[in-house]
């Protein structure tokens, strides 16, 4: 029985086997339990909430600055904070979506919004805004983004915290010198992306994003460029007509004859880390890095706009971009607790105070008029054209489960390929444009 | 009895050595020319030294931008500044992060060991219905990605009332190490010969005393390997840790790193004083157990 037996050896295998096979079935047992979608309830209102915030670290200080100050007005409410790094927060939720492991509110951004609303895991909050002080206080071209997001045309599934837009960044003091007008239309962009640019002595126009990042970028240029005001006309995407096709060409042009060569990899952290410490004239990122720009160089050496319009006189046609909410759990048992927190976090005074750290655009309208907006250019230009009439926001898909892969996974290498002239404009936009008309077609077939 | 025991094991100590960190026989090193005698001492330099400076880079790197003020270029980090650190123990909670992933680093360590240990032992001495497939299955785990577990292992620590709390990821990392530590311990057990045991038997001992105190001294260097692996794994382990625990003060190590990384910049000073203050307890660990580790790794590759 055994290569080297004791004397007194029992044979006691089979009872341990038994025990071993029970126990193991029994865990396996317990692991068949619910998702994350059950019903919940409104509960009294008081007690403990978690909220998980989806920007954990960075944006610490700031929710518990939000947090303390929510307590105190609301002393019978504890919130119990989680901070999530940003990097892994949508694989958290999907656990925990799966494990019945959610939270009561979450920060969610449009960019995963619609994957959490398919699988059930959000309760709507359309009609508690309509009831709440939030009513009309909210950016209307948010709230549309969140909507557009969700992947249903008439709930909010998360009430808008914050948004992102595109930027172009310039180094004020290189314009002056070169006697150059700031990039406020494309022909100007382009002009001085050539003048700035002296290769041999290590100095550049602009720095590309060729890394991570870089299809959605390039979408925001192109669209901005061509004024094409919608990513879809009927169910084929807009992104390889001609007029986008001819701005992606121009925009994958500047590579190395008015930017550095290594631009090839560059992610944002790269390429905002390039402008913060070379001589380069012109970047394209959000007002994310506005804080980084002005550690590098002053507020006043730097200047930030929207993307141009078209063309003189018409109206700007600036890409989505992520917007930042706080969303309710369809499984929280204090749901009127909640949406107090939610209601607070989103009012005039909060909503100001996280977007001034934040360096980003307040969701709450009241907020424009603050100090600080006044005070922060780019911030406030970005503002003024978000919310203004004329100009037209190109809602990217962020609703598509594939999103995501496609822009990403799927279309970054090839994107490398126009950089180095191994693909034309033409063959990648036709291919980013089948992918998306695929995963449209897919989702429209998930919907019925 | 005693002196019987200690007889062999001092005779087996001496043969095991063989396996692991003697040095080679003299008639080796004096007769013929080996490969250190007849290269010129710069062939084996050079390319030794390239190898240690493209892997202290990256270190230096990480040195230069925990010490050196924010903003700053400098190539050296001079003059130094403890900001990132004051900011990554005290403001980000390292502290307590590293309390929490020294805590699961330890137990994972002790219970890997301990049931590796168990388990080795029985596929090493025992023959029974099943055990070639069941090394097989063993075998085949290491295939599984832990990914791929995470949510049944969600669930059935939901069920277990363990979500948020330091033991889940204690169990979830012994779990996953077990199978590549069972085989390492039962392929240590099996070098040690049978006869040992048998000795302590006839002189009295039952199968635990002489396990104890005959098998499990000639196992240092395999212990020592296989706790080693399970510290610095579940050390730098970050998804579980991530997704079983919904609270900063249980948070570890890995998970504090990320907190460095924002949506639209990278804090690089504090990640690199985070990743210093991560590299200390590993490099310390290695530094005192290489001699053992290394002799671990190559007896238990060798006659596994």
């Amino acid at each position: 029985m055994t290569t080297s037996q004791h004397p007194r050896a029992p044979r006691r295998t089979r009872p341990a086997a038994a025990v071993a096979l029970a126990a193991a079935l029994a865990l396996t047992a317990t692991a068949c339990g619910d998702d994350g979608t059950q019903a919940g309830a409104e509960g009294e209102g008081k007690g403990t909430i978690e909220f998980w915030d989806n920007n954990g670290g960075v944006r610490t200080p700031v929710w518990k600055k939000i947090i303390a100050e929510f307590e105190k007005q609301n002393p019978d409410i504890d919130v119990k904070y989680v901070p999530v790094p940003i990097t892994e927060v949508q694989s958290k939720y999907d656990t925990a979506i799966a494990g019945d492991g959610l939270p009561d509110v979450g920060g969610v951004s449009t960019s995963y919004l619609a994957n959490m609303v398919a699988q059930g895991a959000l309760d709507p909050v359309t009609d508690r805004i309509a009831d709440s002080p939030l009513k009309g206080k909210l950016s209307k071209g948010m709230v549309d983004s969140v909507r557009a997001a969700g992947g249903d045309d008439k709930e909010l599934f998360s009430v808008p915290t914050s948004a992102n837009q595109g930027m172009l960044w310039y180094r004020k003091d290189l314009f002056d010198k070169a006697g150059l007008d700031a990039p406020d239309s494309w022909e100007n962009f382009y002009t001085a992306a050539d003048e700035l640019t002296e290769a041999d002595r290590n100095k550049f126009g602009f720095t590309i994003r060729g890394g991570a990042g870089s299809v959605a970028q390039a979408l925001e240029m192109m669209y901005a460029q061509s004024g094409i005001d919608a990513f879809w006309d009927g169910d084929k995407t807009t992104l390889n007509a001609p007029e986008n096709v001819e701005a992606l060409e121009k925009y994958a042009g500047l590579y190395k004859k008015s930017t550095p060569s290594a631009d090839l990899n560059n992610d944002f952290t790269k390429m905002v880390a390039q402008f913060g410490s070379g001589e380069i004239g012109m970047l394209q990122h959000n007002l994310g890095s506005y804080t980084d720009h002005v550690k590098a160089f002053g507020k006043e050496k730097v200047g930030g706009i929207p993307l141009p319009a078209s063309a003189e006189g018409a109206p700007r046609t600036l890409a989505s971009n992520p917007v930042d909410g706080l969303g309710l759990f369809r499984g929280s048992e204090n749901k009127a607790a909640a949406w107090k927190f939610i209601e607070f976090a989103a009012s005039h005074e909060m909503n100001s105070l996280w977007n001034e750290e934040a360096g980003s655009i307040p969701a709450n309208n009241d907020a424009a008029d603050d100090a600080w907006i006044n005070d922060a250019e780019p911030v406030k230009a970005a503002m003024e054209s978000l919310n203004d009439p004329e100009t037209k926001i190109v809602q990217l898909p962020y609703y598509l489960p594939d999103w995501n892969n496609i822009s990403k996974a799927d279309m970054e290498p090839d994107f490398q390929k126009v950089l180095l002239g191994q693909m034309t404009a033409q063959d990648f936009a036709d291919k980013l444009a089948g992918l998306f008309n695929e995963a449209q077609a897919e989702w429209k077939e998930q919907q019925k | 009895m005693t002196t019987a025991v200690t007889t062999q094991q001092a005779t087996v100590s001496g043969a095991d050595t063989g396996a692991g960190d003697a040095p080679p026989p003299r008639a080796t090193r004096r007769g013929g020319r080996g490969i250190a005698d007849s290269a010129p001492r710069w062939q084996i330099f050079l390319p030794l030294g390239l190898y240690l400076l493209f892997t202290l880079i990256p270190f230096y790197w990480m040195l230069l931008f925990a010490l050196r003020p924010a903003g700053s270029t400098s190539l050296v980090p001079w003059p130094a500044t403890t900001a990132h650190f004051d900011k990554v123990w005290n403001d980000l909670g390292f502290a307590i992060f590293f309390r929490n992933s020294l805590l699961v680093g330890v137990a994972s360590l002790i219970m890997t060991t301990v049931v590796a240990l168990a388990g080795g032992y029985a596929l090493a001495r025992f023959k029974f219905r099943g055990r070639n497939g069941f090394l097989l299955a063993l075998l085949c785990s290491q295939f599984i990605p832990g990914a791929l577990m995470l949510v049944p292992l969600f669930e059935i620590f939901r069920n277990l009332n363990l979500v948020n709390s330091l033991w889940s990821v204690v169990i979830a990392e012994t779990v996953f190490q077990l199978p590549l530590s069972l085989i390492l311990i039962s392929g240590f057990i099996r070098n040690v010969p049978g006869e040992l045991e048998e000795a302590a038997w006839v002189d009295g001992c039952g199968r635990f005393r002489a396990f104890c105190a005959v098998v499990l001294p000639l196992l240092r260097p395999g212990l020592i390997a296989v706790g080693s692996f399970a510290f610095v794994h579940s050390w730098n382990h970050f998804l579980f840790a991530l997704m079983f625990l919904s609270s900063q003060e249980k948070y570890t190590i890995p998970v504090g790193l990320n907190y460095t990384i924002g949506a639209e910049s990278v804090d690089l000073g504090a990640l690199a004083a985070g990743g210093v203050v991560a590299a200390v307890p590993v490099v310390i660990v290695f530094a005192f157990i290489q001699k053992w580790l290394i002799a671990g790794f190559s007896a238990g590759a060798v006659k596994g």
